[in-house]
């Protein structure tokens, strides 16, 4: 209160209006706003764009100690190394990820689809039985339960196969997407789908012809999380995957860490970083807005 | 492809999940054979073999660190690979779970089988069966600069003898530069200092295990109290990089060529690195002494196995038979710079007038290996109590913590 | 429609109850495989000595009576809670901060958030091992640019000591997790009306005091979910471990999750690496329970 009734009163004695400190003071706020702002997201952005520089360095240069802080010459030969590293060559793992990731991708979205679907519109007898079940997973850390599914997957002969993995990230993603795909079903209004069941659509045709195109931001939420999440586990990965051919690219570059007198080529695991980086943050950037929303509607609003 | 398959192999499982009858499975014909990544020569053995034979080996190189672990996994998968080597500890661990197959009758059939090196025969026995065979020889001992020594004004000819006069010579060498060490350990790895520090506690007549393996004895043996101190006074003179102290084993060999480090325990293994890869490294070879005298060293190494469960049992051992007969052992191993597995075979044109190589390979005579099934939980993994115990002990200086503490959980790892 | 049902003997309801099943079939036996199943069998493995390979027996209690005298169990039940409540305060400081300096939308304000929140779609263990890289004595650029600072007089072994290693890990996991706790945060930011920060100015109160007053008490169950979301992720830790510093130095950084991996991989006890799982579960329902708690008392 005493503040801008001394303004009022003070004569701007620089001939300045009361109106341009004002807008001065909030242009210099803004200003320092921005300052910060740039100076921390250089400091978010240091380690990827230092991981960057190195793996466009001579191999050598990037073996160098001290290291140099810019490449003196630009090469790709990091990345030509990685592509013969431990005789596969990182082909083979990006494949492997791949795969897994795919697979692990279509069964989120088929199922949490179905069950969502299933849970939002249909009442049957023991169904909210069944949905506390499920959601009730959401407890269950995996990493708790990870020894009887490595014994289970071991038992149907699914160990160490890509299947047998994206199996178990399916598993992974699948309370989040029930949980997701539901509250998106719910949120399309009763009517448009009572019409089109009384013009005689049978239930799977509403849901593949009407209701994925409602639904579809809900999917590529799910999709992307299950993309990026099975791109990037290291720990069931690590157990699952005993054949080195069969190795997921997080693991895959763990190895480069060893070589066959224990020494690390830097210069090719950063090489391997920045691949293994570049999907999902590709992803991310694309489809940012629908990994945002899933972070809200999966843990905020719900 | 791939992807069309997935989607099938999906849809598949929508529909049906109890019936799975989508094991993907390769036929490959070829064998696979695992090594742990310090064995160098297999790779020699593999590629020479493959060039020569209809049947085609495939190695997979693990790190030292994971090898127990991926074999486990592999093992309890029920696909191991056709041919292993491991490291010679871990035989009785495997063997003793039925996971190697019986080799008994191969063996008696080979003509020099008395001249394989003992230490790795008796590690691959287990209940009077015989389970694995010699695949790489590798004592412990002390490689020391001859030039540094001179430079220092030591008696290059006559290395230290005790452990007092290690620590002059390290002193010595010490005063020589900011950037040249007397010593150098690689204190973050569990196994570089079961294979090159437990030999000082032998050559004292001291143990931390008792003989016959079933107790530990830490607590008991003075030895152990003092070999402790003895490396803790290295580290806090600093008469070792400071970087010794986080290295996991990455130098563990490389560290002494690079010309500014006086001593190191190592092996056969690296004596072919320096020689190949660094011929100005100008250096010698003597046992670990103990503290007043006496020598010891670690008879490690690998040796070659069948896992249990193989369809190729037999061209399995066909390749391990040819591994070690004569040609093989003359002209990969002793060329290379590894000692042959058999006895008789020392003595050979490679090895002629090299007094590192006989000293190296008399330190075979005072090999000693432990024999228990729970090697791996006690020392070599990163996570067990010999590296702790060694660090808390060495680096920190709370000897009679690491020693309680190393006693406690050595014990309870033995009643398993 | 209703010739069908008619032809199938069924009533218009007892169809949709039917569709409504086989709907969510798949997906229900999908969780009770892949989850209800392996709780069960945590729990019956825990009462065994189940070795990796190798014959197995029933032992009852055995395994929980070890846990009591497993002194690195204990061990890394304390490091586990240190780490957490170490961590956590810098990634929710630091997400409260960069959530209120992106709350406006101001010009280039989205190419800030997208920035902070990089790091998040980054994999846990590869961002350790760009990060066990950067730390490094020899080839790591935090020493080279300390050095060229004079910041300190020798390459720091960032990783071999107990508690520096504890607060690099803690820097990579802050640079990796914030950005998400940052738009978490953002959310509850965005939902308070500015009117009442606008009626607040005019009674002449500060930064502090609008805070204190408005934001904290207004964001108190954003605040709990973001708190409980990433002690979750603390307590659960184990690439940043495994990759960065393997345990060490000492034993002094191996988490439950890692301990419990050791245990059933490594030293092949898969029926006491059951045991230890089912404490863990025991501290994750309790903390998730508190979580649905929150989430529950706002509607």
């Amino acid at each position: 209160m005493a503040a801008p009734s001394l303004h009022k009163a003070l004569p701007s004695q620089s001939g300045l209006t009361q109106q341009d400190i004002r807008m001065l003071r909030r242009r210099a706020l803004l200003a320092l706003r921005y300052i910060i702002l740039i100076v921390l997201a250089l400091l978010f952005l240091f380690p990827i764009a230092w991981s960057f520089l190195n793996s466009i360095k001579l191999p050598a240069e990037a073996l160098a100690v001290p290291p140099t802080y810019l490449p003196s010459q630009v090469s790709l030969e990091n990345y030509e190394e990685l592509t013969t590293y431990g005789k596969i060559g990182v082909a083979q793992h990006i494949y492997n990820s791949t795969v897994v990731a795919i697979i692990t991708v279509l069964g989120s979205i088929v199922l949490s689809t179905l069950g969502g679907y299933g849970f939002a519109r249909f009442n049957f007898p023991g169904k909210n039985l069944l949905f506390i079940m499920v959601l009730s997973t959401l407890m269950i850390p995996f990493q708790s339960i990870l020894i009887p599914l490595f014994v289970m997957i071991v038992q149907v002969d699914l160990h160490n196969t890509l299947l047998g993995l994206a199996l178990v990230y399916i598993t992974f993603q699948l309370p989040f997407g029930i949980f997701l795909m539901r509250n998106s079903f719910l949120a399309v209004p009763l009517e448009i789908e009572e019409s089109a069941l009384l013009d005689g659509c049978s239930s799977l045709s509403v849901l593949y012809r009407l209701m994925l195109r409602l639904v579809l931001p809900g999917i590529v939420t799910v999709a992307i999380y299950a993309f990026i999440n099975s791109w990037n586990e290291f720990l069931a990965a690590l157990i699952f995957m005993t054949d080195q051919d069969n190795f997921t690219l997080p693991v895959f570059l763990t190895t480069i860490r060893y070589g066959i007198w224990g020494e690390v080529d830097w210069g090719a695991l950063q090489a391997g970083v920045i691949v293994s980086i570049i999907p999902s943050l590709g992803i991310f950037l694309l489809l940012q807005r629908y990994y945002m929303d899933g972070l809200m509607g999966g843990a905020v609003k719900n | 492809m791939s992807v069309r398959k997935a989607m099938v192999i999906l849809l598949a499982l929508a529909l049906c999940l109890g019936a799975l009858p989508l094991a993907a499975q390769d036929e490959a014909p070829q064998l696979s054979m695992w090594v742990r990544s310090i064995n160098f020569q297999t790779q020699e053995l593999v590629d020479t073999w493959n060039a020569n034979n209809e049947s085609q080996i495939e190695l997979t190189v693990i790190p030292s660190g994971e090898f127990v672990t991926k074999m486990g996994a592999a093992i309890a998968a029920g696909d191991p690979p056709d041919i292993a080597s491991i490291d010679l500890i871990y035989t009785p661990a495997f063997a003793s779970a039925g996971q190697l197959v019986d080799i008994t009758d191969f063996v008696k059939e080979l003509p020099y089988v008395d001249s394989l090196t003992p230490a790795h025969m008796e590690l691959g026995m287990y209940e009077g069966r015989n389970y694995a065979v010699p695949t790489a020889v590798d004592g412990s001992f002390i490689v020391y600069n001859i030039d540094l020594f001179e430079q220092a004004g030591l008696d290059a000819e006559n290395p230290p003898a005790t452990w007092d006069e290690m620590l002059e010579a390290m002193r010595a060498i010490n005063e020589l530069g900011d950037d040249i060490y007397g010593y150098w350990f690689s204190m973050n790895c569990a196994g570089c200092n079961a294979f090159t520090f437990l030999p000082f506690i032998w050559a004292s007549g001291g143990d931390v295990l008792s003989d016959d393996y079933s107790q530990a004895t830490i607590a008991e043996d003075p030895i152990v109290r003092e070999a402790l101190a003895f490396y803790n006074t290295i580290w806090e003179e600093g008469l070792v990089p400071e970087g010794a102290s986080i290295d996991n084993g990455s130098n563990f060999a490389s560290a002494f060529a690079a010309g500014n480090i006086g001593m190191a325990g190592t092996g056969n293994f690296a004596l072919s690195l320096y020689q190949n890869d660094h011929p100005d490294l100008n250096f010698g070879v003597f046992h670990i002494p103990g503290k007043e005298g006496g020598a010891a060293s670690f008879g490690g190494g690998d040796v070659i196995a069948i896992p249990a469960g193989t369809e190729h049992a037999e061209e399995a051992w066909r390749f391990i038979e040819w591994t070690m007969s004569e040609e093989p052992q003359i002209e990969i191993y002793a060329a290379n710079g590894q000692i042959p597995l058999r006895l008789e075979l020392v003595d050979n044109p490679y090895f002629e007038g090299d007094e590192r190589q006989s000293t190296a390979a008399s330190a075979l005579a005072v090999g000693h290996t432990p024999y228990t099934t729970v090697y791996n939980d006690l020392f070599n993994d990163p996570n067990g109590p010999w590296l702790e115990m060694l660090q808390i002990a060495i680096l920190d200086g709370d000897i009679d913590d690491a020693i309680a503490l190393g006693q406690e959980r050595f014990t309870q790892i033995m009643e398993g | 429609m209703i010739s069908q049902s008619s032809v199938l003997n069924l009533s218009w309801e007892q169809r949709r109850k039917l569709t409504g099943l086989l709907f969510i079939t798949p997906t229900v036996a999908f969780v009770a495989i892949f989850f209800i199943v392996p709780l069960l069998m945590t729990i019956v493995m825990s009462f065994h000595d189940w070795p990796l390979f190798g014959e197995r027996a029933f032992i009852g209690l055995e395994n929980y009576q070890e846990l009591g005298s497993d002194r690195q169990y204990l061990k890394s039940l304390d490091f586990t809670f240190r780490y957490t409540a170490l961590v956590t305060p810098p990634i929710f400081l630091l997400g409260f901060i960069l959530a209120s300096l992106v709350r406006h939308n101001i010009r280039f304000i989205g190419i800030f958030r997208t920035i902070f929140f990089l790091p998040v779609v980054i994999g846990l263990g590869v961002s350790s091992l760009l990060w066990v890289w950067m730390l490094d004595d020899r080839i790591g650029v935090f020493n080279k640019i300390l050095l060229d600072l004079n910041i300190v007089p020798k390459a720091q072994l960032f990783l071999g000591r107990p508690n520096t290693a504890m607060n690099v890990i803690i820097l990579s996991v802050v640079w990796k997790t914030v950005g998400f706790t940052m738009i978490l945060l953002l959310a509850g930011l965005q939902a308070i009306p500015d009117e009442l920060y606008e009626s607040a100015e005019v009674d002449g109160a500060g930064y502090f005091r609008k805070l204190l007053y408005i934001t904290l008490p207004l964001m108190r169950r954003t605040i709990a979910l973001a708190l409980i979301l990433s002690v979750i992720g603390s307590v659960l830790a184990f690439d940043q471990f495994y990759i960065m510093t393997r345990g060490g130095p000492r034993n002094s950084t191996i988490s439950i999750v890692y301990w419990i991996f050791n245990n059933s991989f490594t030293y092949f006890k898969m029926g006491y690496g059951s045991a230890m799982s089912i404490v863990l579960l025991g501290i994750l329902v309790a903390l998730t329970g508190a979580q649905f708690y929150v989430l529950r008392e706002r509607y």
